[in-house]
């Protein structure tokens, strides 16, 4: 008998697939815009559709496919000829990701590999990663190590023109050529420790460092002087960062999380800065989770910031971009998930979340960012 | 953000670093109900990705667990 039950067993390979849908939308205002010289309108809308979509072929192999594009609605973008036009004012940039990767046979070591690819009119972005992760036995333990390289053009004129053509500076500065080269290239390196410490906490570590080589200063940002001279923004060939992210993830009681996260980032720019965010999931019912959250964050300016009209002309370096100042910023707002128990489905609806942030910076800088979130799963039988 | 607000966020870091250090046992499999919980994902999951996306380009730092570093201008 229990040899006849043993020879009816058939093992079954089952392929899932995941597919998150996100729609958000960001907008900004203040009045240090870049490339008006760090005064003017840095008005901005984005609307941003997203997918992704993981496949699981089997317990070994996994694909993933993800893209999207951000519509913008840019009036700072509008002042590089100080012609107000619509043409000028709406950007578009579509970017895409597809990755393979492989659990290995000892089913702890995970490699894999992705291509990235992004572009907007000004700008275009080639990159490619490897990455690697370990979980141990127990799964009480992972590490991951993950390299990325980014080659970017800053050329301008792909939508119009159908291929990169030149870069664009202020109108009133075409008078000559004010760079060298216009590639950008990333290289970048991060690692993760995430161990879970006990039966409700788990702890994520994540050091990395960064090098980017080319042409690092935007060629469209103005710089006013002291002597009221102006000139195109002019930034080191190189930086160096280096970031180290402490995750801690707690289970208070029965309903309520707690996640925090400190950041500390240095880079040879000149700028240091510290992040703090806590967020904290409470589970309302067994589908409906709202969290509330909260991200403190400052930095020291850039070595080669100064605000309109008071950079000296001799300065070798110099940029009035307010992203590169010194400032604290302040995040708050609220997430509400939705994450209904449907799974005899061939296509299941996992979980739906609406997230609202508001964000100010010292500088006088608001935005709002508002995020829709779907996730769907499906699973089946393979032969 | 001045000095003193910097040294207190670094003590933050490391008390609740020692703290977690301290707290570490194990956890068996059927033991790691809360631990699996999806509110409980490392990183950025679900839809704070947007968002993280743009702290890199109106901020000067990035990297350390978000998942964005590069990849696009973020210039407007």
């Amino acid at each position: 008998m229990g040899q006849r039950l043993d020879s009816a067993y058939k093992k079954q390979v089952l392929s899932k697939t995941d597919v998150q849908v996100l729609f958000s939308f960001y907008t900004q205002d203040n009045d240090h815009s870049a490339v008006t010289g760090g005064i003017g309108t840095e008005n901005l809308q984005v609307y941003s559709p997203q997918f992704f979509i993981n496949h699981q072929r089997d317990s070994f192999n996994t694909v993933h496919i993800d893209g999207g594009v951000d519509i913008i609605s840019s009036a700072s973008t509008d002042n590089i000829d100080f012609v107000v036009s619509s043409a000028s004012k709406v950007d578009a940039r579509g970017h895409t990701n597809i990755g393979y990767s492989r659990l290995l046979h000892d089913k702890q070591n995970r490699v894999g590999g992705n291509l990235m690819y992004s572009i907007e009119s000004d700008y275009t972005s080639r990159g490619a990663g490897l990455n690697w992760s370990k979980t141990s036995a127990d799964q009480s333990r992972a590490l991951s190590a993950n390299a990325q390289v980014f080659f970017d053009d800053l050329r301008w004129g792909r939508f119009e023109n159908g291929k990169p053509i030149k870069l664009i500076y202020p109108e009133e500065l075409r008078t000559k050529e004010w760079f060298d080269s216009h590639q950008r290239n990333s290289f970048n390196f991060s690692f993760g420790l995430y161990q879970t410490l006990n039966k409700r906490m788990a702890l994520g570590i994540y050091p990395g460092v960064s090098y980017q080589t080319g042409e690092l200063a935007t060629p469209f940002h103005r710089v006013y002087f002291t002597d009221d001279s102006e000139r195109v923004e002019n930034l080191p060939g190189s930086r160096m960062k280096i970031p180290l992210g402490i995750q801690l993830n707690s289970f208070i009681g029965s309903r309520w999380i707690l996640r925090s996260y400190y950041r500390f980032y240095w880079d040879d720019f000149g700028i240091e800065a510290h992040t703090l965010a806590v967020e904290s999931p409470i589970k309302a019912t067994r589908v409906l989770t709202f969290t509330p959250f909260v991200r403190l964050y400052s930095q020291t300016k850039a070595n080669y910031f100064k605000p309109y009209k008071l950079h000296d002309i001799n300065q070798q370096f110099y940029t009035s971009d307010y992203d590169l100042s010194g400032f604290t910023s302040f995040k708050t707002g609220i997430g509400i998930r939705y994450a209904p128990f449907n799974a005899q489905h061939y296509i299941t609806f996992k979980e739906v979340e609406l997230r609202y942030a508001y964000y100010k910076r010292s500088d006088g800088l608001q935005a709002h960012m508002i995020t829709t979130y779907f996730s769907f799963g499906s699973q089946r039988k393979r032969k | 953000m001045n000095i003193m607000n910097r040294k207190l966020l670094k003590y933050c870091a490391l008390f609740v670093t020692a703290l977690a250090a301290l707290s570490c046992e194990s956890v068996k499999p059927y033991q790691r109900v809360y631990v699996n919980d999806s509110e409980m994902k490392p990183g950025q999951p679900g839809a704070r990705g947007f968002e993280e996306s743009v702290q890199v380009y109106r901020e000067g730092a990035s990297g350390g667990g978000s998942s964005k570093t590069s990849g696009g201008c973020g210039c407007n």
